[in-house]
């Protein structure tokens, strides 16, 4: 096993610590759960030291031994004195940061369960060689050997993979929880450089929680004529709903804040009640908001780089959750986005790739290929039967048994598909053959394995195997993985605005399997059965076999057809009940069809295919 | 492929010596080169695809912790779901009638559901006033001066709650300074 190298971002307000496994960064939860720990620490009376949650609980009681945000005097001669027994001790920013970095590493110790020496750790652009070194001091106080440093804009475009395209310009826009940063970088070669980088350091999701209160605070006011900041549990109250509410209005257009016995007066109890609508709050915090647009402005003109120079854009910080900062950018630079990393995370997920390539963890062998689109085959009513799901690291295999949907069928066709519709005839047919030669038997007999076998190289293999003959028949098709971004694209786009259509189109077709099915079924039955079914019952099985088939023919909804089928289905199962007893009594190695269904592993249920019928 | 054809030249050579006859000796070992690139060939493959398999595995997991989680919410807020109907009744009642003391009773009867169910779930509250601070349960809101001894909470602004050992939420408290002389006054 190779040595593991974490990365680690070193927040000022929050941090966050992430390593490689198996190719792909994953986040370590900390001792306390949370995912980030605030960048804070703490001296206690009884000298016991605490980092991160701890020590910001219980910050109001010993504010002269709680240090936040040491990372603004990184690389500063600034000494923090702190009073421990009647002496007094000083810590350099290194030695601090130490402590959260020795934190940071034994949450990932614990989870990881083994030493960790090597580390790699973020720094902000702007950050000169003082503060850099600084940095690097305060892991070798932890006991961390520093692999490298690393920008956290470079940081967050490794976490997205943007080395790996040729030549381009991003655009890394941060906005935590009380900096705010803009950088411009240039990638070409795998190397990256910051060619502009600006921002503010006291700007961020803190002030837009603020803005909230105060809002909240003047309409109490005026709604009360009581002044809640004189009230230290009311204002903590008003602190969390601020920040839920503007956590709401990222997903939501409004929001109710609840306060109920928020304070009293002479009168009794006060409530607070108030709507804060998304439209509202972006009203609140317009201001901050241009200003980190005229911030972006500079960097770019600093960079001299137009919105059609940048190829990318990167949202680094919670508060780039807020759809308007989204907004914001995208109207400047349109279609460039790159969101789907946690912003909170994206740091340290980039720190990680960065360790692992230090570790030599990413090498060739590593780095596997997925499959861009869900790879099936057609099946009963022309439904597209996904064997391999988009998404799927390769090489893979998948088999699925399916049978036949006729009486003596003597072949089978495979008709393989790429795409996420529901129906065959929507997606890209890639290549069909028929496995033929099958004996003579009754539908729903045959065993025909389907085996979906994709290659290092991304060629994918079908083979069709009958098990009973042991005959079999393939396929290779050599592009199935070679399409290009814009046609996966396309095609995933078409399937999430048909997914309402395309689903009602495959519950039609199941329900009409499920009803042909249970008609073939019955049939069977009946006439295994013969005289030992009086004839009163048959005739009332026959005419409700009738209505089923009627509305089969009649192409009648599924809600139709199942209703009928409801009724067929009570009778059905009484007499399978007595086909099973006559069967297993007369010969027990030909299993009724209840019985095939159930006795198989992974059996998904739904049994159906265009000439053959799926079981497994 | 290609390394498969790679002679094995070096070996050869030592090998000679020890060998009953050239020629085999040559050939028994570019067979043996043979099937060890092979092998090695088979074993790149195996852990590729060994790698592939733990990918997919991985998703797989997500998505099944996903699925796992969703059904636990599903359940605890189902088991909530009595406690609002009840809420609903008691306000039904009120507009029909207007009975002030019924609606009373019935609130306190739903508190005393609510409560209960926060029992069967293991949930206690945390001990808060008059116990020493503690950040692990605790989180401080105010700080003052007080007769108490230092590091006492003297008031509880809102209760907390733990579950197991685990905390679900931390006492909102209100913290005491002890008495502090003059010259020493925190500044």
């Amino acid at each position: 096993m190779r040595e593991k190298i974490i990365g680690i971002d070193l927040g000022t307000t929050n941090s966050c610590v992430a390593v490689l496994e198996g190719g792909a960064p994953e986040v370590i939860t900390n001792t306390e759960g949370e995912r980030t720990t605030p960048s804070v620490i703490a001296f206690t009376d009884n000298n016991e030291r605490l980092v991160g949650r701890l020590a910001k609980r219980q910050a109001i009681t010993n504010p002269k031994r709680t240090i936040r945000s040491i990372k603004r005097q990184m690389g500063t001669d600034h000494l923090v004195k702190i009073e421990q027994d009647g002496k007094v001790e000083q810590y350099t920013p290194e030695q601090l940061s130490a402590m959260i970095l020795q934190k940071l590493v034994k949450d990932a110790e614990n989870h990881l369960g083994g030493k960790i020496k090597k580390a790699v750790i973020t720094v902000p652009a702007y950050f000169n060689d003082s503060q850099r070194q600084a940095t690097k001091d305060a892991g070798k106080i932890a006991g961390l050997e520093v692999m490298r440093i690393i920008n956290e804009p470079t940081a967050a475009s490794l976490a997205y993979g943007l080395e790996k395209n040729k030549e381009q310009t991003i655009l890394v826009y941060d906005l935590g929880g009380g900096t705010f940063d803009v950088s411009i970088l240039e990638i070409g070669d795998g190397v990256f450089e910051v060619i502009a980088t600006d921002g503010d350091t006291h700007l961020g999701g803190d002030d837009f929680d603020q803005r909230i209160i105060d809002w909240l605070v003047g309409e109490f006011r005026k709604d009360s004529g009581i002044d809640l900041r004189e009230d230290a549990s009311a204002m903590q109250r008003l602190k969390d709903a601020a920040e839920a509410a503007k956590m709401e209005l990222s997903t939501r257009k409004e929001t109710t804040i609840h306060l109920p016995y928020i304070t009293a007066d002479a009168s009794g109890p006060k409530h607070l009640e108030k709507k804060l609508t998304r439209a509202r709050f972006e009203h609140m915090i317009d201001d901050m908001l241009q200003r980190t647009s005229s911030t972006v402005e500079a960097t770019m003109r600093e960079a001299k780089k137009s919105a059609e120079d940048i190829d990318q854009v990167v949202l680094v910080g919670g508060s780039t959750r807020i759809p308007k900062v989204q907004e914001i950018i995208s109207s400047r630079i349109p279609g460039k986005i790159n969101r789907e990393i946690n912003p909170d995370e994206v740091v340290a997920q980039g720190a990680a790739i960065q360790g692992g390539v230090l570790a030599g963890e990413v090498d060739e062998i590593v780095l596997l290929d997925v499959t861009p689109l869900t790879l099936a085959i057609e099946t009963l009513g022309g439904v597209a039967t996904p064997l391999i799901e988009r998404n799927t690291t390769i090489p893979t295999e998948k088999a699925k048994t399916f049978t036949t949907a006729e009486d003596n069928q003597p072949s089978v066709e495979i008709h393989v598909l790429q795409g996420e519709r529901k129906m065959a005839a929507d997606n890209k047919s890639l290549g069909k053959f028929q496995l033929v030669g099958l004996p003579s038997t009754p539908r729903g007999v045959p065993q025909v394995e389907v085996t979906f076998n994709i290659d290092t190289d991304g060629i994918l293999h079908v083979t069709a195997k009958d098990k009973a003959t042991g005959k079999s028949s393939s396929i290779t098709i050599k592009e199935s993985s070679h399409l290009d971004d814009s046609e996966i694209d396309r095609m995933r786009r078409e399937a999430e605005t048909h997914a309402e259509e395309d689903d009602k189109k495959a519950k039609d077709v199941e329900a009409r399997n499920q009803a042909d099915q249970l008609v073939y079924s019955v049939e069977k039955s009946l006439s295994e059965l013969g005289e030992k079914v009086s004839p009163e019952e048959r005739g009332k099985i026959e005419d409700q076999l009738r209505s089923v088939r009627d509305k089969l023919s009649q192409d009648a909804s599924a809600d139709e057809l199942r209703q009928a089928m409801e009724e067929l289905s009570k009778q059905a199962e009484q007499l399978a009940e007595q086909a099973y007893k006559q069967t297993a009594a007369e010969s027990p190695e030909t299993p009724s069809d209840q019985e095939q269904e159930t006795d198989r592993e992974e059996n998904d249920g739904d049994y159906v295919d265009a000439e053959y019928e799926e079981e497994k | 492929m290609t390394t498969r054809k790679k002679q094995p030249k070096d070996i050869d050579g030592k090998e000679k010596t020890n060998g009953s006859g050239k020629t085999e000796t040559s050939t028994s070992q570019e067979q043996l080169m043979a099937n060890k690139d092979e092998e090695l060939l088979s074993y790149i493959e195996r852990l590729k695809r060994l790698q592939a398999e733990f990918e997919n595995y991985k998703k797989r997991m997500q998505r099944d912790i996903t699925t796992i989680s969703e059904h636990v919410s599903d359940q605890s807020i189902a088991d909530f779901l009595p406690l609002f109907d009840n809420l609903r009744r008691a306000f039904d009642s009120l507009d029909e009638n207007n009975a002030t003391q019924a609606f009373v009773d019935g609130i306190k009867g739903v508190f005393g559901q609510f409560d209960q169910l926060l029992k069967q779930k293991g949930v206690a509250p945390i001990m808060a006033v008059g116990k020493l601070f503690d950040p692990a349960k605790h989180e401080a809101l105010l700080s003052i001066e007080s007769k108490e001894e230092r590091n006492t909470i003297i008031e509880e602004f809102e209760r907390g709650y733990s579950r197991n050992d685990r905390v679900l939420r931390p006492s909102k408290v209100k913290v005491s300074k002890g008495i502090i002389p003059p010259e020493e006054e925190e500044s």
